[in-house]
């Protein structure tokens, strides 16, 4: 096992000191269901492998909750890059950037990192404002390359990495604000979890417009963006996935199937395609808007607790956080 | 009668001068998800008022996730120390658990927080 130990320094940056592990392979396990292939990767014990996001080149990079890791997973060979965020580190949420770089909302350390794509060096910008502790959450760039992030402790925030200016403000009704998105109008929305709200920022104020869903106390966790800017939101209180179209202010919602669905995440394909995660039924639930339909795929474990899903084309992605896997599902063609 | 009502003043009194003693700080991350009283309305998470020495899974209104329950049908209490353990690596001590939150490494940040859950 050969260790490398890299110092990353820079201006108006925190530095960290990283640490990779190699070689590493993670072991893959393959199976069937509903006429897709579900892969999962045994990733790392103990890492609480979590939020995902895939690089154009085929790799994934997952937080590592637990162990305070960033990890970088090659699937074609398993292959297993592990980088130290710092000590304390606890990552929650994890994009690629514009810059091709991986985008961290580092939670243990109330921090924005970045991890380089080549050398991995990791940089720390600090918060300047909000709560003492943010809660760090999740995190989308617009269109003008802008970082903006919440913050479960009642936090709202941007980051510009050109200028390294970070703003941040206090939420409206404090805690919640959990997951974040762009649509394809370039416009950035929210909710809050316990504040129980959709929102939109007006980019140039920062300034939140809430909208209320239909569903009281329903628990509005994590939303993402379908091709036509219609935000998709999963509902951890109701067990609903409801949509809100933005063009004329109608939402629409569904019950998931089972007894008390806990719907933890949303993630919207580029078939628009709703793929959810039902904590109750220990499952990846796949919606198809047009027939109004759902697709179950429960986990071969029990407590896998996917709580963020991403992709790219043809392909979902999620971190299993009880059973430190990540798992794919697709369907090949013949 | 009359005694009752001087003892529960006084268990009520002492517990509020235990809660002005703690660094109620430390309970701040929690109640994005937690409330300690039983009137918050519906949480993401159950609420904890009293939560040392009730039952894991104690709270009647939250249906809490198959590892937790199994906790429950076994018998688990949260004591202050099973508590401990639990904070510092939720993961370890119930796997598959719904919580969320990364493990608390800091000793004293757990001695604090479990000062607000229920005491010294």
């Amino acid at each position: 096992m050969r260790r490398r130990h890299l110092l990353a320094l820079s201006a108006g940056a925190l530095a960290a000191p990283t640490l990779i592990t190699s070689p590493a392979r993670a072991a893959v396990e393959t199976r069937e269901l509903n006429g897709y292939r579900i892969r999962t990767f045994n990733v790392r014990p103990g890492s609480g492998s979590r939020d995902v996001a895939c690089n154009g080149d085929g790799t994934v990079w997952f937080c590592g909750q637990r162990d305070g890791t960033l990890n970088l997973l090659d699937p074609r060979d398993g292959g297993l890059k592990v980088i130290s965020l710092g000590p304390g580190a606890a990552p929650h949420g994890v994009v690629v950037g514009p810059d091709g770089a991986a985008w961290v909302t580092e939670g243990g350390q109330n921090s924005i990192a970045r991890v380089d794509p080549k050398d991995h060096r990791v940089q720390l910008w600090k918060l300047n404002g909000g709560p003492a502790n943010a809660n760090l959450n999740t995190l989308v760039f617009d269109k003008t390359g802008t970082l903006w992030f919440t913050g479960q402790g009642g936090a709202l925030g941007r980051f510009d990495p050109r200028t390294e200016k970070m703003q941040v403000w206090d939420a409206p009704r404090g805690y919640g604000p959990y997951g974040i998105a762009l649509t394809p109008q370039g416009t950035v929305w929210y909710v809050s979890l316990a504040g129980n709200y959709l929102a939109q920022i007006d980019l140039a104020s920062g300034t939140p417009r809430i909208v209320e869903p239909p569903t009281p106390q329903q628990g509005a966790r994590r939303v993402w963006s379908d091709s036509q800017g219609r935000l998709w939101i999963s509902e951890w209180n109701s067990g609903n996935v409801s949509m809100h179209d933005p063009r004329d202010g109608s939402w629409k919602k569904w019950k998931l199937p089972g007894e008390k669905p806990r719907c933890y995440s949303v993630y919207v394909d580029d078939r628009d395609a709703i793929w959810l995660t039902d904590f109750s039924a220990n499952a990846v639930v796949r919606f198809d808007p047009r027939t109004e339909t759902f697709v179950s795929f429960p986990s071969d474990k029990s407590g896998a607790n996917v709580r963020q899903m991403a992709g790219r084309p043809g392909e979902a992605w999620g971190g299993e956080s009880g059973t430190n896997r990540i798992v794919v599902i697709d369907k090949p063609q013949a | 009668m009359r005694f009752w009502i001087v003892a529960a003043a006084l268990f009520a009194a002492s517990g509020a001068a235990r809660a002005q003693s703690c660094n109620t700080q430390a309970f701040e991350p929690c109640k994005a998800c937690h409330a300690l009283t039983k009137d918050a309305g519906q949480k993401p998470g159950p609420q904890l008022v009293g939560v040392i020495g009730r039952p894991v899974a104690g709270d009647p209104a939250f249906d809490y996730s198959p590892a937790l329950r199994a906790a429950r049908d076994k018998g688990d209490i949260w004591t202050r120390e099973r508590l401990d353990l639990f904070l510092g690596d939720t993961e370890a001590m119930y796997p598959g658990g719904w919580m969320g939150s990364p493990p608390i490494r800091d000793a004293k940040a757990r001695t604090d927080l479990l000062c607000v859950l229920g005491g010294p």
